[in-house]
């Protein structure tokens, strides 16, 4: 038989390296077809134009990409993150059409962006 | 290069080990007071099918309401206040607000702002009376509000329903659904070591894989990869399936624990006659190779194949925007509104617990 | 009372021919240094460069510059510096190939002067041992002591092994 298991309690602060963001993005003209590697470039080129070739000079990860709704989740270091998120904010136009993104989450989580609340919608063909 | 721009919100995590038989665990109560949850998400390796016993408590889950257009001081209308409130196991949040625009209101069973079992709350006082007015008059606020509560079996299970009734509120089950994932990358776990400091991987790290497969992101990606570097931490083993199950809705935390109770309960069973099982098990599986239960021991089993789980996971996220995590801890959006917990629990009944919310809100109990 | 911190960045400019050091002007430096920054660091750089950065001296003659920035993010502006493979100049026709030496980075510009002095000294050292014979010593000293700017004739003339008389 194991020993019993003793009681442990850890609390980290900031030991998350990454950050996970979950981003759309709306173009004016309605959805056109993105590969996610144009989708990734887009989003390195939105860097490069704030931060430049040396601020821009930082990695992320395209972890998820749905081509119909445009919907990204990233990971970032924590150094990256203001930069990113920032750069994602000033971003105008794609191939001289308007478009935004729109930052739905951002967490230190991965597995808090599986679990949106604000999600939560009641189609009529549930009600009883 | 600038400062200012590396810096990034705090995060906090919280992880405690233990074992369900501890006298002092507290994981009850660490489940009893995240009132407000939103989605569970069970994930169990070596595992096919839904268990029958784990559908059925799910089927079971109390129902919650939701109701449009419901005034506040309908809550503490005297009728209510007894039938209802006093009893203490009704569960309210108020749907479609934004906890950071401060719209959001949240009943919980026994602290609020105002405290509605406060014995100076009873109906008749004068205290009682000046807040109701003030609802009622002064500040006319509606909102649509979610409603559940647990149900003890009794006859008056209706009152709720029978309170809201002029409201038409509008019933709806928790929804369930699960899938079979194939050949998954699954980090191994070792219940003594929670740190990840020699055998198994750091929390971070594996709650990372969990949100990963629950998200349905791909593990598969090289070193060099332009999209995603992302890879399953090690040590890691290559589970043939594993069953991803998840339940969404507003869950009462009552109905939380029966299901961990259940989930517990299999694994226990799974590995208390180990041999025998196994024996049994393959017998029926040459002669009716279909699903089956194990005889010999009376209990269901997860496999269709003689392997058995190490561990399995709970996952359950709270609702972003309410405005508390766990008891009256404070509990605000931000830019994540993480709110949720997950457990570990392994064979010999130990249990992990890791606790997480956002970056200015109160520590985890 | 409160007072922005500057940094003064203290470079040399190197062009491979000597003569064409003359092209340079203030408007020149200051372009270039902007459109290195933007490279660098983008719009996020170039605003950070608008405010605070100016081309304070321009020694034509020497090629040397200095540039005051923020202290808070004079690093963005350090950084950028070794990018520079040209200089831009919006009316010249002509691209001068060059590269900024950056020598120094003081907190005010009599510290940074300072420096400037002992660092020219230090080069006059090294360059005295490459004069071979007893005549090119004495040629070096008559151009020093030709200078007519008072300062630097004392200053440079100290460097010549203390055998001069213009102490004051």
């Amino acid at each position: 038989m194991e020993e019993p298991t003793t009681f442990e309690r850890h609390v980290y602060k900031n030991a998350s390296v990454y950050h996970y963001m979950k981003i759309s993005l709306d173009l004016e003209n309605g959805k056109r077809s993105f590969s996610d590697a144009q989708f990734k470039q887009l989003i390195i080129s939105a860097l490069k134009e704030l931060y430049g070739e040396v601020g821009a000079a930082f990695p992320f990860d395209l972890l998820k990409f749905d081509p119909s709704s445009l919907k990204a989740i990233l990971r970032v270091y924590n150094k990256g993150l203001v930069k990113l998120w920032s750069a994602l904010t000033l971003l105008g136009s794609y191939q001289n059409e308007a478009c935004a993104f729109r930052v739905i989450q951002v967490s230190p989580f991965l597995l808090a962006l599986s679990g949106n609340s604000r999600e939560l919608q009641f189609g009529e063909s549930l009600t009883s | 290069m600038s400062p200012e721009l590396e810096k990034c919100p705090r995060s906090l995590l919280v992880c405690e080990k233990s074992n369900f038989m501890n006298e002092k665990s507290r994981h009850d109560i660490h489940v009893s007071k995240h009132s407000f949850n939103y989605k569970i998400s069970v994930l169990i390796p070596e595992c096919a099918v839904l268990p029958a016993n784990i559908s059925g408590v799910i089927s079971n889950f109390s129902p919650y309401y939701l109701v449009r257009d419901l005034p506040v001081y309908e809550l503490l209308q005297e009728k209510s206040y007894e039938t209802v409130l006093q009893k203490g196991t009704v569960y309210a949040v108020s749907y479609n607000t934004k906890i950071d625009e401060d719209n959001s209101i949240a009943l919980l069973p026994s602290v609020v702002t105002l405290n509605l079992r406060d014995k100076t709350l009873a109906p008749g006082t004068k205290r009682y009376q000046r807040v109701l007015s003030g609802l009622k008059d002064r500040l006319p606020l509606r909102y649509d509000f979610l409603f559940t509560e647990h149900n003890t079996g009794g006859d008056e299970d209706n009152s709720l329903y029978n309170l809201l009734s002029q409201y038409k509120p509008i019933e709806h089950k928790a929804v369930l659904s699960h899938h079979t994932l194939k050949n998954l990358p699954c980090p191994t776990l070792y219940p003594s070591d929670l740190q990840g400091t020699t055998l198994s991987c750091d929390p971070h790290s594996f709650l990372e894989w969990l949100g990963a497969v629950n998200l349905d992101i791909s593990c598969e990606n090289a070193a060099d990869s332009f999209l995603s570097t992302y890879i399953c931490p090690e040590p890691k083993s290559s589970v043939s399936q594993a069953l991803l199950c998840t339940i969404t809705g507003f869950i009462s935390p009552e109905d939380v624990y029966l299901l961990l109770q259940e989930l517990r309960y299999d694994l226990k069973h799974c590995c208390r006659f180990p041999e025998r099982c196994f024996l049994t098990m393959t017998k029926l599986y040459i002669s009716h190779k279909l699903f089956f239960n194990c005889t010999s021991c009376a209990h269901r089993k997860y496999f269709d194949e003689p392997k058995f789980t190490p561990w399995l996971s709970l996952t359950v996220h709270g609702f972003m925007d309410s405005p508390v995590s766990w008891g009256a801890t404070e509990h605000g959006f931000l830019k994540g509104g993480e709110n949720f917990y997950n457990l570990v629990c392994f064979k010999n009944q130990d249990y992990w617990l890791h606790m997480a919310t956002g970056a200015h809100d109160g520590c985890p109990p | 009372m409160v007072r922005f911190k500057s940094r003064y960045l203290l470079c040399e400019v190197c062009v491979p021919e000597r003569n064409s050091l003359q092209l340079l002007d203030e408007r020149a430096i200051h372009h270039t240094l902007r459109a290195a920054v933007n490279r660098a660091h983008g719009d996020y750089g170039s605003a950070l460069f608008n405010i605070g950065v100016n081309v304070k001296y321009l020694n034509a003659l020497t090629g040397v510059v200095f540039i005051r920035c923020r202290k808070a993010h004079y690093r963005l502006i350090w950084s950028a510096l070794p990018f520079i493979t040209h200089l831009e100049d919006r009316g010249q026709t002509q691209n001068v190939q060059c590269f900024f030496n950056c020598i120094h980075v003081g907190g005010t510009i009599k510290t940074s002067q300072k420096f400037l002095a002992q660092y020219n000294r230090q080069q006059l050292h090294r360059m005295l041992l490459d004069c071979n014979t007893d005549a090119e010593k004495q040629h070096v000293r008559r151009a020093l002591l030709s200078c007519s700017v008072g300062n630097v004739k004392r200053e440079e003339a100290d460097d010549e092994e203390g055998s001069d008389d213009d102490d004051e």
